[in-house]
């Protein structure tokens, strides 16, 4: 049928068919800012203005807009002429990954249409639709005001970033009055506010691009919704692949049976055990050697959970594919299933791993993938000298990533013959070399191409579609795109590891811990993968934040059949540090101390060691063999910003506590001390190349892979302040493997450290040959005093020639070169960022409804790089943290089929439920980190769950040792309490 | 995903609409919003031949204030409409405050009161309130018409009185009796998602504040919206107090809900919700009620 639609003030006919949605018909006219999120209008992602009302074009028929006039983002701006919304977005540092910008930025247009003056609340509510992963929609929310201002002919002042000038830090500061302490966010006041306190440790140079809050270098396209993500070229002749995925937990397959898929005209290929060669690996996206056990292929005779593969199909239309899948005939044999660590460890429990060429499975007979062991001193020891000696076991459930992008990959030929992969990854590197036996080419046949990703977080931190397109492209020679649906999201890709954890501490008689025991049962689902070095991390982080002198981690990684957990933001430490964080807690309120003055009593100080880290290392290999010291460490300052900002002292306020004619609601406050790792020490490197153009711009071409988090603009940054030029002179290129040098990937919180240096590095041997070819210029005896400023490079006699000069003197008129520097870092730290989480609830105790109020995180992560892109990131984070701590979580009925694969019964905080947030950056200077910079992207995930149960503890006197806090917990918890 | 393929019927006007309908009524769905039939669509798990798209009928967008109070609403109003309108606001505030709960701003700009009433979901606010106000239901077919009372009108989970080829066109509110107090409690997570439990009530109380009249009916712990007719008629003759309360709230949970377990909630779990709540709302309504 054809239909008439007015588009962007644009009349056209279009073609479809009566089943099209109208998301899918915009995409193939070249609406690429209306995107996929979801089949059930949850993501609002595919959101537009229908007549100038925002509705979502995944929920809607193609047919039903005939007539109607429709608003993409891309008619909202002329070139480079932006519209105010999307300016804002960028001024505020709105967007992270931007796949749901343009949804974004049509709510709010379609908002200020209707109230040019709205509140904080109103921008909320038309935001609450659209759901947001990566900035805990505090930005996007100040961004609309802002814009509202602007479009009311005001000029507002752009919050709430505050830089203050670097004072000596005043250790009385944290006593002051808080309200000093809340900055003046003028007339954008919003729910959050960030501010930036200074600790210097040592100098800290001055600087004109590094620190400053630089707009991110991608903002302008991603505002623009120009096709930038994977899914947004179109390939002729591509095929659409889809997955056929096991509806049981555990099963053999006794055949497969193609033959009425492949009669089906239209489709090209069926792939499977039986037409794919075994070859065995590990999934993970880890450096050389990977992690084992190896205990994947492909496509199996067996199936190990619901979503695990079966077969995969090729076809000219999706519709077709889903068509095929419906014909292939698979035979199962139904074998009994386990879904939890602690009935998998049971005798008799299913074996899941019997397969004959697994590798390095520690033992397959009981479930146990991996056993991992570390002890510092001896515990038994500690334990018979300790005064009080404390054990409690605690319980974390599995979440998922949920990147808005789900996971997608397009495999073509290239003209030479090479298998290009364009594909959503954090590792392209990995990638490139893991599949590369599965498709028995050589991995000089292999590009792969990371373009925009709309967000990651750990769950593209994998090989995990590339080999199904790879084969399917080999198979048909057609170029071939598979993506995941949301219910695959949840169900066939990566998640996170729940995980028992039992905590026993010993304590001396003055509040010194003298010996710690953690014990883990980990779940690593239905294959190891990152099952290893998650549960070690997790082991680490669990062991590090406190002195002791006898520490032991124990812990069985184990196979069961539920949905593989792999890497999530945080790896093995929110887990962990829940259960510390509450352990600790438990242990003050009983000895009668003070939480904090308890945990500080015990925590590393500035010149500690981490001494159980020689024994806890990535991988198999031990890559720290000294023990590595803090040579940083603001956690002292960041718990005293953190208690006023949060208003700590109103514990002690009966009046504050309790809510006036409502004796069933109680308030409580929570804390818990964060400690994480920058960079796997030994083993995470990265690359860059700097050359100069004739105008004296610069290639910047790096490995790392920017999720959405802004690293790019961070590492131009880095760039643009040893070049002396401003950071538009820098064009950044991250990641394809054709084109950049290698980098590990973005994971384990390392790109500013690992990447940052390594550009650090490429841009000081760049200046060195800059400085050199001015020397030329200058007649200069020695060039050694030269200085870059300001696009040019100058003598100490005050002369100057400018960067244009010497990149043209130097590509086309004297002993010509091109300026270029490659270098790499790799370190052998992991330099800890530290923070204070603070959590303020209300409790309802007739429902157990808890109500998250305010949210406070005072970190130090050392010089902040970017305060824009850095305080997203634990906005951001802490939101995360916030729905595994409250509400997220994956749910199973008995034959192990998760209940819940949808937005909405799977539950992700929205815009106008956001609690009140507080982002406190206290600075240090890190000796090893380039410019003093430490991770940040990680520790935001670690300290919410365990503040949040230490809060409804303060509340209602009830200790809940398991998340998520649902509602039904609470209340059941708080009943056998007073029961 | 998309839905599979069918045939597509657009009609410009109520007797198209019930022509197409009537011959296509047993292999046919309506379409209004689309903000439910979509997604199932989208997954396979309805597979209608013919879809007819009521979105061209136009003339069943209307909000009418009735002669006697009350109003009547056109099948195809938005939920948006609703939400921003003054005369759903004044005459059935009940209802007005109550919109917000569902879904969000750009559901609610394509969801209609007549898809969600049909829809018949459990959790759905709509169905509780039109049998919490007693409101009738129009439901046309090319040759004749019906008007069923919201109560008659829910037969059990996800049916309905209506016959495949019958369109409801109108919804009649009547007006509330006099010095009658209303309120809405849900429990969901937060705005926008289906609730575990809820409950509507409307209370009526004379000048020496003794309830005259009481109504009580539960979201999502039955298949359908349930009406606590036994527990309400405790309340009545009574005041409000705390062991008045405590009777009606035990009586209702204990013998006139029948909640089941499910995603989000056990049954055990919503059916002491539903006490709590409808405590708070017993409270909240009997506040509301002015002379
Ligand atoms: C993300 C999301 C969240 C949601 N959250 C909520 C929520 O919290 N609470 C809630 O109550 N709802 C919620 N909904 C559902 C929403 O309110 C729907 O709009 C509503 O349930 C259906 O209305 P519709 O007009 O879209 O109907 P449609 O989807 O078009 O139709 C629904 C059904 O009703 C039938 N039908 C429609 N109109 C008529 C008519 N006039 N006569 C006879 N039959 C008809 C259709 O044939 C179909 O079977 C949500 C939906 C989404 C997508
Ligand atoms: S852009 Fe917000 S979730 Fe990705």
């Amino acid at each position: 049928m054809h239909i008439h639609l007015i588009i962007n003030n644009e009349e056209k006919t279009v073609t479809c068919t009566p089943d099209d949605t109208l998301l899918r018909v915009l995409r193939r006219e070249g609406y690429f800012s209306v995107r996929f999120g979801s089949d059930t209008g949850e993501t609002g992602a595919a959101a537009i203005r229908l007549d100038g009302e925002l509705v979502t074009a995944d929920i809607m028929l193609a047919a039903q807009a005939d007539g109607h006039t429709i608003e993409t983002i891309e008619g909202m701006s002329n070139g480079l002429d932006l519209h105010p919304i999307q300016r804002a977005f960028i001024e505020t540092g709105a967007i992270q990954s931007g796949y749901n910008t343009p949804a974004m930025v049509l709510a709010a247009k379609a908002l200020l249409a209707r109230n040019p003056n709205p509140t904080e609340a109103d921008v909320r509510d038309a935001l609450s639709g659209i759901l947001d992963r990566e900035t805990g929609y505090v930005k996007p929310v100040q961004a609309i005001l802002v814009a509202a201002a602007m479009l009311r002919g005001e000029a507002p002042n752009l919050p709430p970033i505050h830089v203050l000038t670097p004072v000596e830090y005043d250790p009385g500061f944290g006593d002051s009055d808080r309200d000093e302490l809340t900055p003046d966010v003028g007339d954008m006041a919003t729910q959050t506010k960030t501010e930036i306190r200074p600790k210097i440790t040592s100098d800290i140079p001055e600087t004109s691009v590094v620190g400053k809050p630089e707009q991110k270098v991608d903002a302008i396209k991603l505002a623009k919704g120009n096709p930038a993500f994977v899914d947004d070229i179109e390939m002729r002749g591509m095929l659409y692949a889809k997955l056929l995925t096991s509806p049981h937990a555990h099963a053999r397959i006794l055949d497969i049976d193609d033959s009425a898929a492949l009669a089906l005209p239209g489709v090209h290929a069926v792939i499977h055990y039986k037409n794919v060669e075994r070859v065995i690996y590990a999934s993970g996206g880890q450096s050389y050697p990977n992690p084992p056990p190896y205990d994947q292929v492909s496509f199996d005779n067996k199936v190990r959970h619901v979503g695990d593969r079966v077969a995969a199909v090729a076809a000219e239309s999706l519709a077709l594919a889903e068509e095929a899948l419906k014909l292939i005939k698979v035979d199962y044999e139904v074998l009994p299933a386990v879904l939890d660590e602690r009935d998998a460890i049971k005798p008799g429990a299913p074996i899941i791993h019997d397969e004959p060429d697994a590798i390095d499975i520690h033992d397959a007979q009981r479930n146990i993938s991996h056993h991992i062991e570390a002890e510092t001193g001896s515990v038994e020891q500690g334990f018979a000298e300790a005064a009080h000696v404390f054990e409690n076991t605690y319980r974390v459930h599995q979440v998922q990533q949920c990147p808005i992008e789900p996971h997608i990959a397009i495999a073509y030929w290239d003209s030479d013959e090479r298998l290009t992969l364009r594909t959503s990854t954090q590792v392209p590197f990995h990638v490139r070399r893991m599949v590369a036996p599965l498709l028995g080419l050589p991995v000089k046949r292999i590009r792969v191409i990371k373009p925009r990703i709309g967000g990651g977080f750990g769950a593209k931190q994998e090989m995990l579609i590339e080999d199904i397109v790879g084969h399917l492209c080999i198979k048909t020679g057609r170029p071939v795109r598979l993506e995941l649906t949301r219910e695959e999201e949840f169900m066939s890709s990566r998640t996170r590891h729940p995980q028992t954890i039992t905590f026993k501490s010993g304590v001396s008689a003055d509040g010194k811990l003298v010996a710690q025991q953690m014990t883990t049962l980990a779940n690593t689902g239905a294959y190891g993968t990152h099952g290893l070095t998650v549960q070690t991390v997790s082991g680490l982080r669990g062991l590090s934040t406190y002195n002791c002198p006898n520490k032991r981690f124990d812990c069985h990684v184990m196979y069961t059949n539920i949905p593989v957990p792999g890497a999530y933001r945080g790896y093995g430490a929110p887990q962990a540090l829940f259960a510390l964080e509450v352990h600790m807690d438990e242990i003050a309120h009983a000895l009668g101390m003070d939480v904090i003055e308890f945990r500080r009593k015990n925590w590393v100080n500035e010149g500690d060691g981490i001494d159980i880290a020689p024994h806890l290392g990535e991988g198999e290999k031990e890559t720290v063999t000294e023990i590595p010291i803090i040579l940083s460490n603001a956690l002292a300052e960041c718990v005293d910003f953190g208690k006023q900002a949060i208003g700590w002292d109103r514990r002690d306020d009966p009046e504050w506590r309790n809510v006036p004619g409502k004796p069933h609601q109680k308030r409580g406050l929570g804390m818990a001390v964060c400690m994480h790792g920058t960079a796997i020490p030994g083993l995470d490197m990265g690359g860059a190349s700097i050359k100069i153009n004739d105008d004296g711009s610069f290639n910047v071409l790096v490995g790392a892979t920017d999720l959405g988090t802004g690293s790019d603009t961070v590492l131009s940054q880095i760039a643009a302040e040893v070049l002396g030029v401003p950071l538009e002179d820098i064009i950044i290129y991250s990641s394809d493997t054709d084109m950049t040098p290698f980098d590990t990937g973005a994971y384990a919180s390392s790109t500013t450290y690992i990447s940052g240096t390594a550009i650090k590095k490429s841009a000081e041997g760049v200046r060195e040959q800059i400085k050199e070819r001015a020397g030329l210029m200058l007649d200069l005896d020695d060039w050694s005093g030269v200085e870059l400023r300001n696009r040019h490079a100058w003598a100490p006699d005050g002369r100057s020639v400018s960067l244009e000069q010497i990149a043209l003197h130097s590509l086309h008129q004297d002993q010509q070169r091109q300026i270029m520097h490659t270098a790499s870092f790799v370190s052998y730290e992991s330099p800890p960022p530290f923070a204070g989480q603070f959590v303020e609830v209300l409790v309802d105790t007739e429902t157990g409804q808890v109500t998250v109020e305010k949210m406070v995180m005072a970190v130090d992560a050392g010089v902040v790089i970017n305060p824009l892109t850095a305080s997203g990131q634990v906005e951001g984070g802490m939101v995360q943290a916030l729905g595994y701590a409250h509400c997220e979580e994956m749910r199973y009925d008995e034959a192990g089929r998760m209940v819940n694969p949808q937005f909405g019964p799977y539950k992700i905080y929205r815009a106008d439920e956001m609690p009140e947030m507080g982002v406190i950056l206290v600075q240090t200077h890190e000796p090893s980190g380039p410019f003093g910079a430490k991770a940040i992207a990680e520790i935001p995930k670690d300290g919410v769950a365990p503040a949040l149960s230490n809060a409804v503890f303060d509340a209602t006197g009830v200790r809940i040792r398991q998340i998520p806090f649902t509602p039904e917990r609470v209340w059941q918890a708080i009943s056998k309490q007073f029961a | 995903m998309k839905p599979a393929p069918f045939e597509y019927i657009a009609p410009n006007n109520l007797d198209e609409a019930l022509i197409a309908m009537e011959v296509n009524g047993f292999d046919g769905k309506l379409l209004a919003g689309g903000q439910s039939l979509i997604p199932v669509m989208n997954f396979r798990l309805a597979q209608p031949a013919v879809i007819v798209d009521l979105n061209g009928v136009t003339e069943l967008d209307f909000i009418r204030p009735n002669p006697g109070g009350g109003v009547t609403i056109g099948a195809l109003t938005r939920q948006s409409r609703l939400e921003h309108d003054a005369i759903v606001r004044d005459r059935v505030p009940l209802l007005h405050a109550t919109i917000p709960f569902i879904a969000h701003p750009q559901i609610r700009n394509r969801g209609t009161i007549g898809g969600s009433l049909a829809h018949a979901d459990p959790a759905g606010e709509l169905p509780v309130l039109s049998v919490a106000l007693q409101a009738r239901f129009k439901l046309q077919r090319y040759d004749k018409e019906r008007w069923v009372n919201a109560t008659d009108f829910y037969q059990a989970l996800f049916m309905t009185a209506l016959e495949p080829q019958e369109i409801m066109t109108a919804i009649e509110i009547p007006p509330l009796p006099p010095r009658t107090g209303w309120a809405f409690q849900e429990l969901a997570r937060r705005h926008g998602d289906y609730a575990q439990a809820g409950v509507a009530t409307l209370i009526a109380l004379d000048d020496d504040g003794v309830c005259t009249y009481a109504r009580l009916v539960f979201l999502n712990v039955g298949e359908i919206p349930m009406v606590a007719t036994e527990a309400a008629q405790l309340l009545v003759g009574e005041r409000i107090s705390a062991e008045s309360i405590t009777a009606v709230v035990n009586h209702a949970i204990q013998h006139e809900i029948e909640p089941t377990s499910d995603v989000h909630a056990s049954a055990d779990y919503k059916r002491h919700l539903a006490g709590v709540l409808t405590k708070r709302a017993i409270r909240q309504a009997a506040n509301r009620v002015t002379s």
